[in-house]
């Protein structure tokens, strides 16, 4: 178990570094404001707030199917998982059971986005660490992930897969795309376990990454983190093990125990494996059957809440319906629960892990910016 | 009578420096097209682009004022740069040999500190708005020490800079010394004659580890992968050349090849006994020198990660004490 970092509390401190709003190292617009000693990180604070879009005010009143919609540009990378939950909101609160193939075909969505979520995150680790190569790497296997998503969903972004009662008919899955994503799981497999060997292998990364960014399983637990940054701590908690919807599939839960940055790039190679593994079973094992069922009818109910396991952690959507009418939207995304983490895992770290250290924690800041308080001064 | 050769020797120099400039401009683009993109599977930039294509387009564009307390020494500072790796160059040919002074170990150590302080001071004297933040009056609440004084990011690359004078040159220079010490003068000439009577350096024990040292300094001293804490992207961006625009950016790629033909020119000097003269066909081991050191550099980049201080200091020691052992091996 590592032990927990104890940084000397100091009225004083010698100077602040301020990153961004725009700094190339980051994915997105947010600040980071380092309290630094001789280079050395004493405390560290994350202001995101720049890309707030207010969409759960836009869908406030919007028709329940447009609103479901509408969560998917939420975020550009776990999209899917957005309009899954949010369908998944108004199935729970209006009772629907969805076909059986429809549900399989919203996991092998899901799976294949955490495939190219996890590959997005080592390709931005490895750029930040400054290795270039294993970034173009970790992108270049990506794209089959992103191509099979295109194939499916019509586009390599919003692939607007789910709907109320199950998935669009468009993302049906014929022989040919069923064998398309069997062959694309074998080069995802190939790719993966290529990168890790080198990755691992490679003393300077390790050199680089090893005792940087440490999160301690006690201090995860307090700052409840969340996803695969928690089970990098040791902490075995997937939300996926209680989801009705990924009963029928056999996969493990992942833990490594350092909380440091090598463990999080690590947790992130090994569950690329757990993903394949669930896809494989979901085109093995896929129901016949229709992929829709649209005998639903809509009726008001109060606030319903849905948990459900994304790339990054838990994902929380839930709202009320009222005429057909969305009502006190709410979406609470994983890297919320994470900022405190991100902070925390700077202190002690030379400025230039920072970043490093704030990106092992998957940050999606453009999703999160969600909450926003005014006062009236 | 006597302005006949002087001419000759001024054409035959000037002709050397010109076609030096023109192969170092192309150094830059071999490095990222040829070496890098292809590792990274890739198709990278056009081979002319980084050396020539862009600092061309660089010239025709508008200069934004930096934000400087010194802006005149501030733009001033990339063609001094440029300058002193002229001059490294031009000590370097063997028509210069007559000058004593200006073509010793000492004096090129002296230019190649030029370059070294000059980051320091394009650092020290930049402060960009990336380190701002934010681009209107910071109101904002929660940090846990409103009243630190805030860091430009130039400032961090500044100190770096000057650490990097303090420590981060020792190999290159130690490597310098290797061919002072077998040879026992500082002098160009004599270091040339001695290798064309004996053999080149880099045949003999010394030779090898001397050679080995001079690299991990060249890279140190290019500021490139994995050595690149001066310009870390992670942290201070650009760091010294962060608010250089237009011309001035033009002629700091400009230097970046020269720099890199010149430092191979030296090695092909002190290790080979080769000098850079246009009218041998020496000069073809001097541009093979030349080449083959940005091929290296860019291979070992393509496959290392930024160093920060705790992989940097253990490198540093370590090449230096090897610097040190071939120092030894050649007095012997």
């Amino acid at each position: 178990m590592v032990e927990e970092k104890k940084p000397n509390k100091q009225d004083v401190i010698e100077t602040e570094i301020s990153m961004g709003t725009v700094h190339p190292a980051a994915l997105e617009p947010y600040r980071v404001r380092l309290f630094v000693e001789d280079e050395i990180v004493k405390e560290a604070e994350i202001t995101i707030g720049v890309n707030h879009r207010g969409i759960e005010r836009i869908m406030e009143g919007l028709p329940v199917e447009k609103a479901n919609s509408l969560t998917e540009k939420v975020c550009g990378i776990c999209s899917n998982a957005h309009i899954w939950n949010s369908v998944l909101v108004a199935e729970k609160g209006l009772g629907i059971e969805i076909p059986e193939r429809a549900n399989y075909i919203r996991i092998i969505m899901e799976e294949l986005e955490r495939l190219h979520s996890h590959f997005l995150y080592l390709a931005h680790g490895s750029e930040v660490l400054g290795h270039e190569t294993f970034s173009m790497r970790a992108f270049s296997i990506r794209e089959t992930a992103m191509e099979l998503l295109r194939m499916i969903g019509g586009n390599r972004v919003q692939y607007g897969a789910s709907i109320i009662g199950g998935v669009r008919p468009r993302c049906e899955l014929n022989e040919m795309r069923i064998q398309k994503i069997a062959e694309g799981m074998d080069e995802i497999e190939k790719g993966i376990t290529k990168f890790a060997d080198r990755f691992v292998l490679d003393p300077i990364v390790m050199s680089r990454i090893e005792g940087i960014g440490v999160i301690p399983q006690k201090q995860a637990i307090k700052l409840e983190v969340t996803g695969p940054t928690l089970r990098a701590t040791g902490v075995a908690q997937d939300l996926r093990e209680k989801m009705k919807e990924y009963e029928p599939f056999d996969f493990d839960v992942i833990t490594l125990d350092d909380g440091d940055v090598k463990s999080n790039l690590l947790m992130r190679v090994l569950e690329i494996p757990e993903s394949i593994k669930i896809i494989r079973q979901a085109i093995k094992n896929l129901p016949s059957g229709p992929v829709v069922d649209r005998s639903w009818e809509m009726f008001d109910c109060n606030t319903i809440k849905s948990y459900i396991e994304v790339p990054r952690g838990t994902l929380y959507h839930s709202y009320a319906i009222e005429d057909g009418r969305v009502r006190g939207s709410v979406i609470r995304t994983p890297s919320m629960s994470n900022i405190g983490a991100m902070q925390y895992a700077c202190i002690g770290d030379h400025v230039t892990d920072a970043q490093l250290c704030i990106v092992q924690c998957d940050p999606c800041f453009t999703c999160t910016d969600r909450a926003i308080k005014i006062i009236d001064l | 009578m006597s302005y006949i050769p002087i001419l000759q020797v001024t054409l035959t120099v000037i002709s050397t420096l010109a076609l030096a400039f023109i192969i170092g401009t192309l150094l830059p683009g071999i490095e990222r097209k040829y070496i890098q993109a292809r590792i990274q599977q890739r198709i990278g930039p056009p081979v002319t682009s980084p050396g020539i294509m862009a600092p061309l387009k660089f010239s025709f564009k508008e200069n934004l004022n930096p934000n400087s307390p010194l802006p005149s020494l501030y733009k001033s500072l990339p063609i001094i740069c440029f300058f002193a790796v002229f001059l490294i160059l031009l000590s370097l040919t063997p028509q210069m040999y007559g000058f004593k002074a200006f073509t010793s170990i000492i004096a090129i150590v002296g230019f190649l500190k030029v370059e070294e302080v000059a980051y320091v001071l394009m650092g020290s004297l930049s402060k960009s708005v990336m380190s701002l933040g934010l681009p209107f009056p910071d109101l904002a609440k929660g940090a846990a020490h409103p009243d630190t004084e805030r860091s430009y990011l130039e400032d961090i690359s500044s100190k770096r800079a000057f650490r990097m004078i303090a420590f981060g040159s020792f190999p290159l220079y130690l490597a310098m010394f290797i061919p002072v010490a077998i040879s026992q003068s500082i002098f160009l000439s004599d270091i040339v004659a001695y290798q064309q009577a004996n053999g080149p350096f880099i045949f003999t024990v010394a030779g090898i580890i001397g050679a080995i040292v001079f690299f991990i300094g060249y890279m140190i001293l290019l500021n490139e992968y994995p050595f690149s804490i001066l310009k870390a992207k992670a942290d201070v961006i650009e760091g010294p050349y962060m608010e250089y625009s237009s011309k001035y950016r033009s002629v700091l790629y400009l230097t970046r090849g020269f720099f890199m033909f010149t430092l191979g020119v030296l090695f092909s000097v002190l290790f080979i006994g080769i000098p850079p003269n246009i009218l041998s066909w020496g000069i073809l081991v001097n541009i093979a020198v030349a080449l083959i050191f940005p091929v290296l550099m860019s291979i070992m980049s393509a496959f290392s990660p930024v160093f920060t201080y705790r992989q940097f200091y253990p490198v540093v020691a370590a090449t230096s004490i090897l610097g040190v052992l071939a120092i030894v091996i050649g007095l012997l």
